[in-house]
């Protein structure tokens, strides 16, 4: 009865920031942090949803918060090829890295939320994951005076609503900016010697539409680089015996069959940090991947027409895998949990 | 090769107990969903076989080393030389790897699926064995010994076409090649040195020749067949042979290289 009494009023209760919004600042290599006008990151919110973002009263059995998924240890991602969700419980895929998400017009492996704010409390309340209904979750962090005041903080009341929740975790993310890299300050900072010869040699073999034709997905512009066009392929990962598809990606959200086995481009920003790699984690290294490539993947139906025959010998494999280790930059500082105070 | 082959007879007198265990008569005519086929049974008594020898007359032509260099990594793996393995003449001119089978004679005579695994290893960034035989839907197992990915490239016209990637320590990979086809050339999209060749019957009757050229096929129907070869490089030859029941027919192949 309480319960639906305060639903009932949740409707009237304001879900925008309050206070001053902060510049975010995008570092060398990046463009300017898209930023929804009706969520501005402010210092509270940016706060709020950095203490949301490690707690983990947001699953069913009180053991997983969204950072043990996407762990700051390893830049935000889960170094489990599945990640796991409450009581052990399987999902199909490796939990992304969050790092750049800001720029991502589409979250998610298969882009199914169109925005963080959507896709932010999705995680909490999927039975695979931190299996949690938000009822619950708005009730139990309502209990908490430190929330009471951060919520106030943040957006002008003490009310715990979901979709304060979302944005508070969405600016949180949105801070997880990774720029700077070796890379970037040979491309854009005007430093020739940044990169090694053999890391100079795997960019143009990256760009290289012959050879790597990796920046065919993962784009490279004059200006700035996300290392992703944010589209969907299909490459060739989870491919069964038969040549049928173990998951059928983006093909779940659009019903086109060309999009089955499609994925979305991940970024590839710090990717030296966040094995494994692909949608299901299922290969384990760098010099995996870029063989992967090499041998044109597994053929399946519906793979990309960009997935063809190149030819890349050991050294140019391995120059590959040197430049995508010049793509590790440095991630802002207090994106790490705090520890509170006795 | 050998080892495989041993396999593929051992399992065919037990298929054959069970066979011979459904005593009551097929149906005349088989349900289109789920066809009951009756398989054919070789009769120990009257079996015969057609053994010979594979002989290449001529200067045998040097085997090449490979040149691995393009990736260390397999230059480490292989240990020592890596021969290519197009010609591999031996003992007493005698010509390995060709393919041997019954090419006709067998018709209208269904045998049943060996449930043995064949073995392809991608080990030393060479496919092992380079000349395999499998039987339609027999059970094809295809492992990476290597430290480094392969992908494995069956380029098959008359089955699927297909290539998969194999990283080191990874699964191995369970296929099969459902229609007769000889031969699939198998290469690796990332290594151009690999190669192998599959055949794919429709029956049990096929072998691939040793180092000294010999071969043999056993626990053959007595009847008349033809015989044929397939190399590689030499291209196939064909002869017609007799087995008489309980016969061990004699038959032998000679492939002319440059004098």
């Amino acid at each position: 009865m309480v319960l639906l009494f305060t639903a009932g009023c949740r409707a009237k209760v304001s879900e925008s920031p309050i206070g001053p919004s902060v510049q975010l600042h995008a570092p060398l290599g990046l463009p300017p942090v898209p930023i929804p006008p009706d969520n501005p990151p402010t210092e509270a919110t940016i706060a709020l949803g950095k203490r949301l973002f490690y707690d983990i009263r947001l699953s069913k059995d009180n053991t997983l918060a969204c950072a043990t998924c996407h762990d700051p240890e390893h830049d935000f991602s889960d170094p489990h090829p599945i990640s796991l969700g409450v009581g052990g419980a399987k999902g199909i895929r490796n939990a992304p890295t969050l790092i750049n998400v800001a720029y991502q017009s589409s979250q998610f492996w298969d882009g199914r939320a169109t925005s963080l704010e959507i896709q932010a409390a999705s995680p909490i309340a999927d039975p695979l994951e931190m299996n949690q209904t938000h009822k619950v979750s708005v009730s139990k962090l309502a209990k908490d005076p430190v929330y009471r005041k951060m919520f106030t903080d943040a957006f002008g009341s003490k009310d715990v609503t979901l979709g304060r929740v979302e944005r508070s975790l969405a600016s949180f993310e949105r801070t997880i900016l990774s720029g700077d890299s070796a890379f970037d300050r040979f491309q854009y900072g005007g430093q020739p010697t940044a990169l090694t010869p053999a890391q100079a040699r795997g960019l143009a073999l990256f760009i290289n539409p012959i050879k790597g034709n990796c920046a065919a997905c993962h784009t490279i512009t004059p200006q700035y680089a996300l290392f992703t066009d944010g589209k969907f392929h299909n490459i060739g990962i989870g491919v069964n015996d038969d040549g049928t598809l173990k998951d059928a990606g983006r093909y779940h959200e659009t019903t086109v069959k060309s999009d089955t086995g499609a994925f979305k481009t991940p970024t590839l920003r710090n990717i030296a940090n966040t094995a494994p790699y692909m949608h299901d984690g299922s290969l384990q290294t760098l010099e995996q991947v870029v063989s992967f490539y090499a041998g044109q993947g597994n053929s399946n139906p519906y793979i990309d027409r960009e997935i063809k025959t190149i030819h890349l010998d050991g050294q140019e494999r391995s120059d590959l895998v040197e430049f995508l280790k010049s793509l590790t930059g440095k991630l802002p500082p207090n994106l790490e949990e705090e520890k509170s105070h006795p | 090769m050998t080892r495989f082959y041993s396999r593929l007879w051992l399992c065919l007198p037990f298929a054959l107990v069970i066979t011979g265990c459904k005593s009551s008569p097929p149906p005349p005519t088989a349900a289109p969903a789920k066809p009951a086929v009756s398989y054919f049974k070789v009769d120990p008594a009257t079996a015969g076989s057609v053994s010979g020898k594979i002989t290449f007359s001529g200067r045998p032509p040097a085997r090449k080393v490979i040149d691995m260099s393009e990736d260390p990594a397999c230059v480490a793996a292989h240990k020592g030389k890596a021969m290519e393995e197009s010609i591999i003449v031996g003992n007493k001119s005698g010509l390995e790897n060709v393919f041997v089978y019954i090419k006709s004679g067998l018709e209208g005579k269904n045998f049943e699926t060996p449930t043995a695994t064949v073995v392809i290893n991608q080990g030393g960034c060479q496919f092992h064995p380079h000349i395999i035989g499998v039987q339609v839907d027999q059970p094809v197992e295809i492992t990476n010994s290597d430290p480094v990915t392969h992908n494995i490239h069956p380029m098959a016209e008359i089955n699927r076409e297909w290539n998969h990637s194999q990283g080191p320590g990874d699964p191995p990979m369970h296929r099969k090649f459902v229609k007769q086809e000889i031969m699939i050339p198998v290469k690796c999209n990332i290594h151009s040195w690999m190669h192998a060749y599959i055949g794919v019957l429709n029956h049990p009757y096929f072998t691939v020749s040793k180092e000294d050229g010999s071969f043999t096929i056993a626990n053959l129907p007595p009847g008349t067949y033809t015989l044929a070869t397939w190399q590689e490089k030499l291209g196939t030859q064909e002869q017609q042979v007799t087995v008489a029941p309980g016969g061990q027919a004699v038959i032998n192949f000679t492939y002319k290289g440059r004098s």
